[in-house]
C-alpha cells in the first residue's frame, strides 16, 4: 500500500532580498520516512526547513503540507520562565485547547520517553545543554505534529553530549515519526535515514540512500563535501 | 510638643495625598506605558512614528513645563475646569507613561528572536506570544530601572505643590512658614524616605520572585 505524502514541495525559491537562498527544491516526503539534510554553511538548509514550517515565506512555488509540523532548533529556545512541565504542556493546553489532565499525563510521557521524568518542576537554566534539547523535542512533540523538523539539534552541544539526543531521535525513528533532520552527524544520517539529501547554493545537488550517498557519491560537490567531514 | 501637636494633623493630611497621587499615577501610568512600547516597535510605521513622538516629547520637556501646561490648558482652551489635583494626575501619569514605556521597549528588545521562533512553531498567536512568552522573560530585565522611576515619582509629587494641591510639600512649607520652625522639614524628610524604603522592600521582594528562572537565553 502506497503511504501518504504528508508534504509536498514544488519549485520552491527563497529570496533574501537579491540573494537566492532556496533555488528550484522539489522534494517530498512520505508518512513515517525519516530524511537527512546534510550540506555546507549557508547552502539554505536551516532555510528550507523555515519555509515548511512557515517560519519563512516562500518566494515561489508551491507547497503542500498535510497537518502540522513541530520544530526543534539548534539552540532549544526553552521559554526561559516555565518549568519544564510548563514548556511542555502549554502550547497543548492553550493553542490546542486540549484537556489539561490529558494534557499533563501526556507529558509524564513525554519527559520518561526523553529520560527526564524527575526534570519537571525545574526552569531550563539549571538543565545542561543535552537536557534542554531533550526537552525542546518533547515540548514540540507534545503537539502531536505531523512532520518533526529538526535543525542541527546537536550542532551547539559538547561532542560528548550529543548521543543522549540523537538516542532520543533515534527512538522517535524506531516509532515511525515522519521527520526530516538537518545535521551535521554523517554517522546518524547513515544509520538512522531512509533518504538522504545533499543540498549546497540552495540546490538540491543529489538525494538517495544512506548508501547511495554515502558510498556512492556521484557529483563532485558531495565528495568533497563528505572528505571535508571526514577531515573535521 | 504643642507646636507638633499643631502641625502634625496637617501634615499628615498632606502626606496622604502625596501616597494618592504617587498612587493614583502609577496604577495608570504602568499600564499605559505597555501600549506605547508596544505601538513604538510596530511594523506600521505611522503608529510607531506617533508613539516616539510621544515619548519624545513627554520625556524631553520638563515636567514642571507639562504640569502647568495642562493645568491651563483645560480651562483656557477647552473650556472646562478641573481641579488642580486632577491635572496634577493626568500630567504625571501621561509623562511616566513615556518613561515606562522606554523601559518595556528595551525588555522586550532585549528578548532572543529564538523565543518568538519557538512560539510560532509551536503555533501561539501574536497575543499569546506576547503575552504568555515575551513580556514575561522582561520582567526581570525591567524591574529595577521601574523601580528607580518609581522611586523618582516619590519626589516628583512634591511639584505638585507649586499647583493648589496640598501635599506633603505644600503642608510642610505653610507649616514652617507659619510655626517658624524648621521641624516640619524634617518631618517630612522622614514620610518621603518611608514610601522610598518600603518601595525598596516590595522591588526586593519582586526581584526574588522573578529570580527563580534565568531570564537569560544561554547555550
Ligand atoms: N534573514 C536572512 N537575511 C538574509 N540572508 C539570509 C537570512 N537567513 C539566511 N540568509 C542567507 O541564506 C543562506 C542560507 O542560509 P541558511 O541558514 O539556510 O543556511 P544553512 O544551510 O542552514 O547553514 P548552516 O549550516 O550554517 O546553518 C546563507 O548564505 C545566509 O547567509
Ligand atoms: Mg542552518
Amino acid at each position: 500500500m502506497e503511504r501518504e505524502t504528508v508534504l509536498e514541495m514544488k519549485n520552491i525559491i527563497k529570496d533574501y532580498g537579491s540573494f537566492r537562498a532556496v533555488n528550484n527544491v522539489n522534494f517530498s516526503i512520505k508518512k513515517g520516512e525519516i530524511v537527512a539534510i546534510i550540506g555546507p554553511s549557508g547552502s539554505g538548509k536551516s532555510t528550507l526547513l523555515r519555509c515548511i514550517n512557515g517560519l519563512n515565506s516562500i518566494t515561489s512555488g508551491e507547497m503542500n503540507l498535510k497537518g502540522t509540523t513541530g520544530m526543534v532548533f539548534q539552540h532549544f529556545h526553552l521559554f526561559n520562565h516555565m518549568t519544564c512541565r510548563e514548556n511542555i504542556t502549554y502550547a497543548p493546553i492553550k493553542v490546542k485547547n486540549e484537556n489539561k489532565a490529558d494534557v499533563n499525563k501526556r507529558a509524564d510521557e513525554l519527559l520518561k520517553m526523553v529520560g527526564l521524568e524527575n526534570k519537571g518542576d525545574v526552569y531550563p537554566a539549571k538543565l545542561s545543554g543535552g537536557q534542554k534539547q531533550r526537552i525542546a523535542i518533547a515540548r514540540a512533540l507534545a503537539m502531536r505534529p505531523d512532520l518533526m523538523l529538526f535543525d542541527e539539534p546537536t550542532s551547539a552541544l559538547d561532542p560528548e553530549i550529543t548521543g543522549e539526543v540523537l538516542n532520543v531521535m533515534k527512538k522517535l525513528a524506531e516509532k515511525h515519526t515522519t521527520m526530516i533532520v538537518v545535521t551535521h552527524e554523517m554517522g546518524f544520517a547513515k544509520e538512522v535515514a531512509d533518504r538522504v539529501l545533499f543540498m549546497d547554493h540552495g540546490v538540491i545537488v543529489e538525494e538517495g540512500t544512506p548508501e547511495e550517498i554515502f558510498e556512492n557519491p556521484k557529483s563532485e560537490r558531495l565528495r568533497s563535501f563528505l572528505s571535508s567531514m571526514l577531515r573535521a | 510638643m504643642d507646636k507638633i501637636m499643631e502641625f502634625l494633623p496637617f501634615m499628615l493630611k498632606g502626606s496622604v495625598l502625596t501616597v494618592e497621587l504617587f498612587v493614583l499615577t502609577l496604577v495608570l501610568s504602568l499600564p499605559l506605558g505597555l501600549p506605547f512600547a508596544l505601538g513604538s516597535n510596530s511594523r506600521f510605521k505611522p503608529l510607531s512614528f506617533l508613539c516616539k513622538v510621544y515619548v519624545w516629547i513627554f520625556r524631553g520637556t520638563p515636567l514642571l513645563l507639562q504640569l502647568f501646561f495642562f493645568y491651563f490648558f483645560f480651562p483656557l482652551k477647552l473650556g472646562v475646569k478641573i481641579s488642580a489635583f486632577t491635572a496634577v494626575v493626568l500630567t504625571y501619569v501621561l509623562n511616566y507613561a513615556a518613561y515606562f514605556a522606554e523601559i518595556y521597549r528595551g525588555g522586550i528588545n532585549s528578548i532572543d528572536r529564538g523565543q518568538y521562533e519557538a512560539a510560532h512553531a509551536l503555533g501561539l498567536s501574536r497575543g499569546q506570544t506576547m503575552r504568555d512568552i515575551i513580556l514575561p522573560q522582561t520582567m526581570k530585565a525591567i524591574l529595577p530601572p521601574t523601580v528607580n522611576e518609581a522611586i523618582t515619582l516619590v519626589k516628583d509629587t512634591a511639584l505638585a505643590s507649586t499647583l493648589a494641591v496640598t501635599d506633603l510639600m505644600k503642608a510642610t512649607t505653610s507649616a514652617v512658614n507659619r510655626m517658624t520652625d524648621m521641624t516640619p522639614f524634617f518631618f517630612a524628610a522622614i514620610i518621603y524616605l518611608i514610601m522610598t524604603f518600603v518601595l525598596t522592600l516590595i522591588a526586593g521582594k519582586l526581584e526574588k520572585y522573578f529570580s527563580r528562572y534565568d531570564a537569560k537565553e544561554e547555550w
